[in-house]
């Protein structure tokens, strides 16, 4: 007993020292194998292929499998599985698909796959993301194996670009529910649930020299503060979503190198279903009673940009300088208009955000105090995420913060989150009346003329400013870290970031 | 100590466990969130009702509270915890996977522990009121006063970031890297350590002056043994009673310590799992984590009662 105690003692001692050794091991031996050590900012809760589960799941899910369509780097539609697409004469789209291209299993991609596809994501029993949009397919018709036609019940403009959303994946007919058989440039080895997914190159993939990694790992850090400090101590080669406050560090630091897009954004949703914001002067005295830069300042580190109109990317043809400010910042017409509306006096209301995110806090509170200078007195509610979705689609608060990103750099693309006309939703205002807005997005969609289609979204746009169904406040950066040796990766244009994944597959060691 | 004094304090586990799985259970449905509609509205805005009331069907959320209780007990009186609704996984594999890594850090965190915290404990009370037992004190003052995920944060800035002598955090099997795991394991160890080293530090420090105030230390000394002879047997060995006690009943509150330093360090152990759990609302894997790591800590306070009897057997009596 004695003696055992002076051993321990005495290991005691020794033990600091013991583990000296251990330290310093240059971690270069993956980047020598071409494995990208990839920070995820969140586990994918699973790996569905038409089942939305987030941003962080899209970049493994478009790396395993492929569509029809995906994005280049300067944000336009390139042919996939697919070559070319067009509308024939009737209305339908008509898309060609690629020869040689096959299934992790081998087998080559038919029409019959896309067919099935499609008609799983549009069943009755299904949950896919894109449901809605391909259940306005009435036939899919293959007029040969090469080509595949779909004919919509209405005209459908922006149709090719539902192959382009990382919910959408054609996979083979002899997928099962439990294992899902893609046709992507890497195939899925190995996953630690909660943890870390690994990839493979897939040999057979139809682009030549493509992927040019051999391997990615995946490592889950949900922390933004660890997520760079993986990336700065050399854990990875390469983060998502650099979190604002360390983009300045990113940049300073002569290993690593930042791409940023301002893509995603801001806003604020009301609950139209009650007064005061049944009332749209009501919603336009708050869009322009806040001051943007406030928000850009302090709740991005200035990696942003004030929003005073709707989401409509600067240098597009659907942007027009006078929409763009249609709700600057003027605390006179904000308080005039809520005296027309006839609250001269103010109002004791409440906003909705969450706690969880420093940035929907952040932005709530600015928010907050702009209000107060014009008389609407808010109280903050900031519970957690999940509990800010419930109240959110229950329509269970007054005004709340939300940020998200367009489904692409479409106008069309806002519908998700200006058509208040769909199922309640926490990313879109609820029961707001916007009559115009939405008859506006219905007519954008069913026109193919590009002249007219821009007419159209700027007259949405004016309807918009008036009916007030959200409120822009700021562009938000979203940015991607890595090592200087890693070559390859572009951060796609606007709305299209997060779609940014798909480039892994170009992406390789410098 | 007696088989029934066991089955008693075995019953009360049990009734104890089953009423923290009943609490939770409770606690965590009457929470607003919805599973099914949070697992559909990753992208921002959610899908149609159609396909949120079909998930939930499907997840038998739409059973009465009752009966998803009923079955919730009977899966658990047959020893399964049930599904995750996340992603529709066995709640027993996934703790099965990520507790021994808990377990893990908490004895590796408690091994530095005992090496520092009682060796640096004695060597104060043998130089009571001089530079090292100054020291010491006022280090184990400032260790009790920063919060495990300040200390873990700083660990990380300052030999991951600042150094790059170690990496930030993760985890690799033991048996695919040996090193690299260790490497990794070491930062939040240290975390972890850091209360429970300061509480044994000062136990045994406090400890060993009362032993050495007795008079048989005295009458050691006058018959002439070696002072080393005189600490280690006479006063250390009294010593350290309370000190193992106050052991045992720190690493139960070890446990908890944990999630924060998993979480700080991105170590899998229990922490993600029941973060992500909490977060989607994921109730069978929730009150599967909450449930083991209470019956971990009941059976932990019970092992240190058993200890405890076994050196004074008037405690089992009692």
């Amino acid at each position: 007993m004695t003696i055992s105690r002076r051993t321990m003692l005495a290991a005691g001692l020794a033990a600091p020292f013991a583990s000296l050794p251990l330290l310093s091991r240059p971690a270069s031996a993956r980047r020598a194998a071409g494995i990208l050590r990839y920070g995820l900012s969140a586990f994918p809760p699973n790996l569905q292929p038409w089942v939305s589960t987030g941003a962080s799941a899209g970049t493994v899910k478009m790396l395993i499998h492929r569509s029809l369509v995906s994005y280049s780097p300067n944000g336009e539609l390139r042919g996939e599985l697919a070559t070319s697409w067009s509308l024939d004469g009737d209305g339908a789209w008509v898309f060609k698909l690629r020869p040689g291209c096959v299934f992790h299993n081998g087998d080559p991609v038919t029409a019959e796959d896309v067919k099935w596809s499609i008609e799983q994501i549009a069943g009755e029993k299904s949950t896919a993301y894109m449901r809605s949009q391909f259940q306005s397919v009435e036939r899919i018709e293959i007029p040969d194996p090469g080509t595949i036609r779909l004919v919509t019940k209405t005209p459908q403009a922006t149709l090719p670009s539902w192959f382009g959303n990382y919910n959408t994946f054609i996979l083979s007919r002899k997928s099962t529910p439990t294992e899902f058989i893609g046709a992507g440039p890497f195939r899925l080895v190995g996953q630690e649930r909660g943890s870390s997914v690994e990839i493979t190159a897939f040999d057979k993939f139809y682009k030549p020299g493509i992927p040019k990694l051999k391997g990615i790992k995946f490592v889950v850090y949900a922390d933004e503060n660890l997520r760079f400090a993986a990336l700065q101590s050399g854990d990875v080669d390469m983060i998502e979503y650099v979190p604002w406050q360390s983009m300045a560090a990113v940049e300073a630091d002569p290993r690593l190198k930042l791409d940023t897009q301002q893509g995603p954004f801001m806003d604020v949703l009301f609950n139209g279903s009650k007064p005061p914001f049944n009332d749209p002067r009501v919603r336009r005295a708050v869009a322009h009673a806040v001051r943007r830069e406030d928000i850009v300042k302090v709740a991005f580190f200035g990696r942003g940009k004030p929003l005073e109109g709707l989401p409509i990317a600067e240098g597009t043809p659907w942007w027009d300088k006078d929409l763009a400010h249609g709700w600057n910042y003027d605390p006179a017409r904000a308080k005039a208009l809520l005296t027309e509306a006839g609250f001269g006096n103010g109002f004791q209301t409440t906003l909705l955000a969450t706690a969880q995110f420093g940035m929907h806090k952040d932005t709530a509170e600015i928010v907050q105090q702009h209000l107060a200078a014009v008389g609407i007195q808010c109280e903050l509610q900031l519970p957690d995420w999940s509990t800010r979705v419930a109240r959110g689609s229950k329509g269970q608060y007054d005004m709340a913060i939300h940020g998200v990103s367009s489904d692409n750099n479409d106008p069309d693309g806002l519908t998700v989150v200006l058509d208040t006309s769909l199922s309640p939703s926490h990313g879109r205002s609820f029961r707001v009346d916007a009559p115009r807005t939405i008859a506006a997005l219905a007519k954008g969609r069913a026109e193919f003329d590009q002249a007219k289609r821009v007419e159209i979204y700027k007259e949405m746009q004016r309807a918009a400013l008036e009916e007030v169904p959200l409120v822009g406040l700021a562009w938000r950066s979203q940015g991607y870290g890595m090592d200087k040796s890693v070559v390859g990766f572009t951060n796609l244009p606007g709305a299209l970031s997060n779609s940014s994944g798909n480039m892994l597959e170009e992406t390789y060691f410098g | 100590m007696s088989a029934t004094w066991l089955a008693r304090k075995l019953t009360v586990v049990a009734g104890l466990a089953w009423l923290v799985a009943t609490i939770v259970f409770l606690a965590l449905h009457m929470v607003p969130g919805d599973p099914a509609e949070l697992l559909l509205s990753t992208g921002g805005v959610s899908p149609d009702p159609a396909s949120v009331a079909e998930l939930r069907e499907k997840l038998g959320l739409e059973r009465p509270l009752l009966v998803q209780y009923a079955a919730f007990i009977s899966g658990l009186l047959r020893g399964d915890l049930g599904t995750s609704l996340i992603d529709d996984y066995p709640v027993i594999s996934e703790i099965a996977l990520r507790l021994p890594r808990t377990l893990e850090l908490i004895a590796a965190g408690s091994v530095i522990a005992i090496l520092v915290g009682v060796p640096a404990g004695v060597f104060a009370a043998l130089d009571r009121g001089g530079a090292f037992d100054r020291a010491a004190s006022g280090v184990t003052a400032l260790l009790l006063a920063v919060p495990v995920f300040v200390l873990g944060t700083l660990l990380v800035l300052l030999f991951a970031q600042t150094l790059r002598i170690m990496p930030a955090g993760g985890f690799v099997p033991f048996a695919q890297d040996p090193v690299q795991h260790l490497k990794l394991l070491i930062l939040p160890a240290i975390a972890i350590a850091k209360g429970l080293a300061a509480v044994l530090f000062r136990m045994t420090r406090a400890a060993m002056l009362d032993a050495l105030a007795n008079d048989y230390v005295r009458t050691a000394r006058a018959k002439g043994l070696s002072p080393t002879r005189v600490i280690v047997v006479h006063v250390l060995r009294n010593a350290l009673n309370p000190v193992v006690t106050v052991l045992g009943l720190q690493m139960g509150t070890l446990l908890g310590g944990t999630v924060l330093v998993e979480y700080v360090f991105n170590w899998p152990g229990m922490s993600t799992p029941l973060l992500r759990a909490v977060e989607g609302r994921d109730y069978p894997m929730v009150v599967g984590i909450v449930l083991t790591i209470s019956v971990l800590f009941l059976l932990l306070n019970l092992v240190v009662e058993l200890v405890h009897a076994l050196l004074d057997p008037r405690v089992a009596h009692s």
